[in-house]
């Protein structure tokens, strides 16, 4: 790689001596009037002649005209033919819009742009400008319900984690699933902790542009799989520099609480749960423990819960009533602000151009010691150096702290104080908390008194590039891009808490660093001919090298707990370093054509050799082709006046997803191996694969595009067929061979889907504009072949049922319907297979598939309204068809089967004979009688919702009181996140997949995860 | 212009073409295949992961000697664990899924799969180490084939003819590198020709091992597994002569008995008395007959396996072998696996003396040492008397049962002895285990045993 530099320097330096001008030559860029935005793609013809050419990316044209030629005809879709006058070079046009449209919008697809009248691929975009200032912590959170077929859930409500994207559908078992970020140009990695997109200040992002049909995404090869978010950053544009203030400041709190038994109802459910169980066990169970009769089982039963009472109400006087603690708010911050405070400013000239920013963004959780603080810098500079070279800088530099909290299957985690019993007081007389046996089970409160957890991160994401005009139309780049992300994660347990109790406080230190360095290199050639033909190829070079390294020290007794960090350790218990590397060495190319703008044809294949593959599948090729026909351009269509744009377009491809696959899978390799005392063995670690491959995504793609009334109404429909082959799975292998599996490219799954969105400008007056944004999709998931080591996945957990079927969607629930409760004994009964008889016994049950955790329509409706300097946008998003299963259910909605407090529906228990209900009797299950509540039906939720995802109020100054101010803009806004959710969902929130678990086959469920964030901010920005 | 389109389609091919190198990454975590063994200090590094491997849970890491045991159990075991797999073993209704076989079977295999491999690539191994390499290997390998055709056999040698009795798979040389590859489909040797094999291994081991060797296999080991090996072909002579020739070689080399039974257990480096053991450590190793033997006071489980007071009561008061029981949860637990983090016994030197014993008896000989002085070796360290005089055979074969007790022979013993467990006769199907499942669902050249389907 080094030689390519050099010999590209050198190639650049002799080019800037060749002479060129045997002809006049004109040179210009073609601008947006409204906003200065280049205008690519735009026809540009010496006046009188067959002379033309199109403006390339930045709308820079270069043009040889005869030496007669008076002056220029300029015209591109949208804006109407203007002349300029040839009195000098270079010329600026800046365009007039003719139409109300979009269609000249220009698309980000990797490698280069598209005017989005011309795509025959399926590209979803989100500009920044609707998502900017959004309360969210991720960027990834901003473009839920905005682009259809895109789907967003947050895990939790815990600050800066885990979310899922999946863009139409799932396709991998064993690999991810989310899509491939790019920024501006280069592949962002992930971290460990958080998610990689929550280190990115979204207010710097211009556009969000997301490939999702196969012929948009296959530029990016076998990573493409799960489509493609390309984030272009912001850059500065001529004219006066301008600085823009932006601060915010808001409040968080939980989306929803649920309710719980107090005290007082807390203690009468027990007394009776004790007194149904002692019966129980004398009459039902046959009295195996010998009581002298039914009273003498309820006395003994009782006097065990009252013991428990009396242990759980600690220093207070539980038959008084003493105490009544609601835990549930001891979990979350009652005082969770948020805070941005950031300062841009862009501007220059027409050779320099610069935007910079410096950010501050604050955000406490919803969860007690639960934290996020972003601080980003960034710079983007353009330099035109000479009139055919152009070179950039990106750099941008962000430091993530986090406050993080454990999963929410720790007992440390705030949300498990639900668990404990109301009747037991926080603190001692001697105002420290209370542990178990006090508590019913470990007080997480502890955690945050006497732990802590920090994660920080440091991302510095930086390119340089240039960008050469070799000849008419054709222009290299070359791009060098790094991405790095340092995080390190220091935590400390006390003597006090449970992970430092009985060795004197653990800590550890744990240090990652993922670095990824790209350089592309490419050329872009556009021209047009007989002014009918349009041509545009891009092709060219692409290498990664991808290095994580790792470390990793722990330590116990510390000596004085103030010292917390392993400085303070007395024992150096463990310690590790790892070190991974990754190439990726690519070539690709495509091409665009377009005949009498009516035709449009497109074609692009990507070959990546990585080094992760096995030795016979070194190279993969990702082609792709697709074709569009504008049928209002046809002259049969001149006289149809209200319809203004209609396109039929059509694609397949092929992509790939190399994720599944480790950096080493495919080879076979030894490890160290501890055998006794002895210094080291070696021993086989990994049995390779020499066909190791990508998993293999076809995708199927046919919509068309409509504009009505000059495109004042315009939607986009897709139809989709995606198809997974070479899925990876543990190929079966006798055991002879050494090994009982390898990893290989055996399953199948597909994804069938639709796609709508729709916009409408409802009112365009002058000081009145409404306009409505809808997307709305169907996606359905199917597992086609396993053939693994086994033909089938089913559930082994007792409190979740997600498994994986053929013929099923990915994480199907598979498991007991539950037939409610038996109105002569309260017992909970459940279906037989037969599906009519029931049974009381949870194992002779039938399992069925029981509820499908992926949705089925998913969408978004955005109203945006202004007047006179007052905006209002309101958002409301959607997902519906799917099932939530609370797998915390058999702890707290188990009608008093243990301790744990119950949620306050469990009153509704069975108490008479002849009652309906469908929660059992209360029993508590203190001599294993009865089974103890599972997983069933009973827990399986419908988890549809419609949220008002984002409203935002603001009020711009009108400009000549800001003017008065010596300011240029001022803005007011309020703006509001989840601020309220329709649903049925009983539980916290329906957008949830507990942490711990969270993964392909395991979605939908819920295990006292934390509700999401609800966020109202107000926020000032003033432009100088 | 043409000249820069030439300087770039130039650089990009050399840059591609250097980047074309980049494609073969190594792991800094690990080494390949051809590395682990370019040298002769690797390839003995590989032979020390060979026995990790071996004491992995699976094989002697407990499981082959609970399983035994569990399946001997004949009232004196009692399952009582909430594991159904091991239930199906100690009830001898063993499904074709149960997970313990099957990973028995694979471990196996791992184990053959690494002494092939040592084996192949010896020459790497400095001359004077290369046959003690070669033989540990060979050990190593019969161990495993010797677990695989004691369970697994369709029917104990002496059963049928061995020769058409359906053994394993025998695989002696590395196989293609693809795991997948068709060429492991392999059909199941005969009983005899896998008897045949795990002889010859252990007869070379035997030759070349050195008497002393560490915790890794020795001469006395190698000739006390023969002496394992010929009982279950019920060539007493053989037996006798390789019993023999590991007490002359141990006791000239250092081994020799305990003083006090209860000390010759719950170790963490190896006794005098220890032949071969499987090294636990709190960094590496497992012991699954304390995870199932032990309790939750112990740190095991929660006391899976209880010894019935039918076992307890074999042993006379005066015995310091029953002294080595403990009383838990309403039932008597076998205190060899009490303690967390020690090693498993594999072969003890007194296991030699009861074998020397019984076939000198059932021969008429006394090779080494009369019937009388042998048997007395374990008894009087028992501290049991008066020393016995004129020995019958049930009186060696009940000493034999109660030294050796829950060490993992009893399955074999008892086949052997033509004993009746549990109410089936001793050759009864179900005291085999089946081929697993997962193995005959890719292998369809793999016979299934008699009684399984």
């Amino acid at each position: 790689m080094t030689k390519l530099k050099l010999l590209l320097l050198m190639s650049l330096v002799s080019f800037a001596q060749i002479a060129v001008a045997q002809n006049k030559t004109v040179t210009g860029k073609v601008t947006d009037q409204r906003d200065g935005s280049p205008i690519i793609g735009a026809s540009i013809q010496a006046k009188g002649s067959k002379i033309g050419t199109i403006s390339g990316r930045d709308g820079e044209f270069s043009l040889s005209v005869p030496d007669n030629t008076k002056s220029l005809t300029i015209s591109a879709i949208g804006f109407g033919p203007f002349e300029v006058a040839l009195t000098g070079s270079p010329i600026q046009a800046a365009l007039k819009i003719s139409e109300v449209q979009n269609l000249d919008e220009v698309i980000v697809t990797g490698y280069g742009t598209q005017v989005k009248r011309d795509i025959t691929s399926v590209i979803a975009r989100v500009k920044g400008s609707d998502v900017q200032n959004m309360p969210v912590a991720d960027l990834s959170q901003t473009l839920q319900g905005r682009a259809a077929g895109v789907f967003v859930e947050a895990q939790n409500g815990k600050i800066g984690e885990g979310i899922k994207i999946r863009v139409r559908g799932a396709s991998s078992l064993n690999g991810s699933n989310e899509p491939l970020y790019v920024v501006d140009g280069v592949p962002i990695v992930g971290g460990v902790y958080g998610s990689a997109t929550s280190d990115i200040n979204f207010n710097d992002v211009e556009s969000f542009d997301i490939l999702k049909d196969a012929s948009a995404s296959a530029i990016y090869g076998s990573r493409a799989a799960n489509g493609v978010v390309l984030i272009t950053t912001k850059r500065g544009k001529a004219g006066k520099t301008k600085f823009t203030l932006n601060t915010q400041y808001g409040f968080q709190e939980p989306t929803n609480k649920r309710e719980f038994l107090n005290a007082q109802e807390y203690i009468d459910y027990y007394l009776e749960a004790a007194t149904n169980s002692g019966k129980y066990h004398y009459n039902r169970v046959g009295n195996t423990r010998g009581f002298a009769n039914e009273a003498a089982a309820v006395t003994s039963m009782v006097n065990f819960v009252k013991g428990r009472f009396t242990r759980y109400s600690g220093w207070s006087d539980w038959t008084k009533v003493e105490t009544n603690t609601n835990w549930q708010d001891q979990a979350f911050n009652d005082d969770a602000s948020t805070g941005l405070i950031e300062l841009s400013a862009q501007g220059g000239n027409e050779k320099n151009k610069f935007y910079v920013s410096g950010s501050i963004n604050k955000q406490d959780g919803i969860l007690i010691a639960n934290k996020f603080k972003r601080m980003s810098l960034r710079f983007n500079m353009d330099n035109q150096l000479t009139n055919w070279l152009k070179m950039g800088v990106n750099m941008s530099l962000g430091k993530t702290e986090r406050q993080r909290v454990s999963d929410d299957n720790a007992f440390n985690t705030p949300m498990q104080l639900v668990a404990l019993s109301p009747i037991t007081p926080i603190r001692n007389l001697a105002g420290e908390l209370y542990n178990t046996p006090t508590t019913t089970y470990y007080n997480g409160l502890l955690d945050v008194e006497y732990a802590q957890n920090h994660a920080n991160g440091y991302r510095n994401q930086g390119l340089i590039f240039t960008e050469s005009r070799i000849a008419k139309g054709l222009t290299l780049r070359n791009e060098l891009g790094l991405d790095m992300v340092n995080q390190s994660d220091e935590r400390f347990w006390g003597s006090k808490t449970d992970g430092g109790a009985g060795i004197g406080g653990f800590a550890w230190a744990q240090w990652f660093r993922n670095t990824r360095w790209t350089t592309n290199n490419f050329l872009n050639y556009a021209t047009s001919f007989n002014d009918a033909h349009k041509l545009d190829v891009t092709a060219g070079m692409s290498f990664e090298n991808r290095y994580d390294e790792y470390s990793y020290v722990e330590g116990q007794n510390f000596a004085d707990e103030s010292i917390q960090t392993l400085a303070g350790a007395g024992t150096i218990s463990g310690g590790t370093t790892t070190q991974e590397k990754n190439n990726l060495l690519s070539y690709f190319a495509r091409a665009n054509y377009n005949y009498n703008r009516k035709y449009l044809f497109g074609i692009t294949a990507r070959i990546d050799a990585d080094s992760r593959f096995g030795s016979n599948y070194k190279y993969g090729t990702f082609p792709s082709v697709s074709a569009g026909w504008i049928v209002t351009e046809e002259n049969f269509m001149k006289g149809i006046n209200w319809l203004s744009f209609l396109k039929i377009r059509g694609s397949y491809g092929i992509v790939g997803n190399n994720t599944g696959i480790g950096f080493y899978s495919a080879k076979a390799q030894y490890s160290s191996v501890k055998y006794g005392t002895s210094p080291g063995g070696l021993g086989i670690n990994n049995f390779g694969n020499d066909d190791l491959r990508w998993e293999k995504v076809a995708t199927t793609d046919i919509g068309f595009e409509f504009g009505l009334f000059k495109n004042r109404i315009s939607a986009e429909f897709s139809w989709y067929n995606k198809k997974t082959t070479d899925m990876l799975l543990a190929v079966p292998t006798p055991s002879p061979s050494g090994t009982r599996s390898v990893l290989g490219n055996i399953g199948e799954m597909e994804n069938k889907g639709i796609e709508l969105s729709l916009n409408t400008t409802n009112l365009a007056g002058k000081n009145l504009k409404w306009t409505t944004n809808i997307n709305i999709a169907k996606n359905k998931n199917k597992v086609l072949k396993l053939d693994g080591e086994q033909k089938e996945i089913l559930p082994t957990s007792s409190r979740f049922a997600n498994a994986v079927i053929i013929g099923q969607p990915l994480g199907v629930f598979y498991g007991v319907k539950y037939a409610g409760v038996d109105p002569a004994n309260g017992d909970p009964i459940y279906f037989n297979q037969d599906n009519k008889t029931t049974t009381n016994v949870y194992d002779a049950a039938g399992k069925f598939i029981i509820g499908d955790p992926n949705p089925d329509w998913i969408g978004g409706i955005n109203n945006t309204v202004s007047y006179n300097g007052i905006e209002l946008s309101i958002l409301f998003q959607g997902v519906f068809g799917n099932q939530v299963q609370d797998g915390a259910g058999g702890f707290m909605s188990a009608s008093g089967d243990w301790f744990d407090n119950q949620t306050r529906d469990q009153l509704n228990r069975w108490q008479n004979p002849g009652d309906i209900t469908d929660v059992p009797q209360a029993r508590l299950n203190r001599w294993g009688d009865f089974d103890s509540p599972q997983m069933s039906t009973r827990y399986v939720y419908d988890a549809s919702y419609v949220r008002l995802k984002n409203l935002t109020l603001a009020y711009n100054l009108p400009a000549n009181v800001a003017n008065k101010l010596k300011i240029s803009t001022a803005r007011f806004y309020v703006s509001g996140v989840n601020l309220h959710t329709f649903t049925k969902y009983p539980g916290w929130d329906p957008e949830v997949n507990t942490d711990y678990r969270s993964g392909n086959v395991n979605q939908g469920s819920d295990f006292y995860a934390a509700p999401q964030i609800k966020s109202i901010v107000f926020g000032l920005t003033i432009g100088l | 212009m043409k000249k820069i389109s030439i300087y770039i389609l130039l650089a990009a091919l050399i840059g591609a073409s250097g980047c074309d190198k980049k494609l073969d990454l190594k792991n800094p975590q690990t080494i390949s295949v051809e590395d682990a063994f370019s040298t002769s200090d690797k390839v003995k590094n590989v032979l020390i992961a060979n026995y990790a491997s071996m004491g992995d849970a699976a094989l002697f890491g407990g499981d082959v000697l609970w399983m035994s045991e569990l399946m001997a159990s004949d009232g004196e075991l009692n399952w009582v664990g909430t594991f159904p797999e091991p239930r199906q073993i100690w009830s001898k209704s063993i499904l074709l899924n149960n997970s313990y076989v099957r990973d028995t079977y694979s471990q196996a295999y791992r184990v053959i799969f690494n002494s092939n491999n040592i084996i192949a690539n010896a020459d790497k191994v400095v001359a004077i180490d290369k046959a003690k390499v070669i033989a540990e290997a060979k050990f190593l390998r019969a161990m495993a084939y010797f677990e695989l055709i004691k369970y697994f056999g369709e029917k104990p040698f002496f059963a049928g003819s061995p020769a058409t009795l359906k053994g394993v798979p025998l695989i002696l040389v590395p196989g293609p590198t693809a795991p997948q590859d068709p060429f492991y489909n392999l059909p199941r040797a005969s009983v005899d020709d896998v008897y045949k094999q795990i002889i010859l291994d252990f007869t070379d081991a035997e030759t070349n091992l050195p008497p002393k060797n560490g915790f890794y296999a020795n001469k006395p080991s190698a000739s006390l597994a023969l002496a394992r090996v010929y009982l279950q072909q019920d060539k007493f002579a053989e037996a006798r002569d390789a019993a023999n020739r590991c007490i002359t070689v141990a006791t000239a080399n250092g081994f020799s008995m305990v003083s006090n039974y209860a000390n010759a257990f719950n170790n963490s480096s190896n006794t005098s008395e220890d032949l071969f053991a499987m090294q636990v450590t709190d960094q590496a190793g497992t012991n699954s007959c304390f995870t199932f033997f032990s309790t939750d006071t112990y740190g095991a489980r929660d006391g899976d396996i209880e010894v019935t007071s039918l076992h307890y009561n074999k042993y006379s008061p005066t015995d310091s072998r029953r002294n080595l029981f403990f009383f838990e949860y309403g039932e008597w637990r076998c205190g060899k696996w009490r303690d967390i983090y020690k090693n498993v016994k594999v072969m003890r030197l007194a296991e030699a003396y009861v074998t020397r014993a019984e076939c000198n008896k059932r021969m008429g000989t006394a090779v080494g040492a009369t019937v009388d002085a042998d048997l007395n070796v374990t008894r009087s360290r028992a501290g049991l008397a008066p020393a016995i005089v004129g020995a019958t055979l049930p009186q060696i074969l009940i000493e034999r049962e109660l030294e050796l007790a829950f060490e993992g022979q009893g399955l074999w013993d008892a086949k052997r002895l033509r004993l009746t467990i549990d109410g089936k006769p001793w050759n009864d199907n179900k005291l085999t285990f089946p081929i697993p499942e997962r193995e005959r669902n890719i292998n369809p050249a793999l016979e299934q045993n008699p009684g399984y389907n």
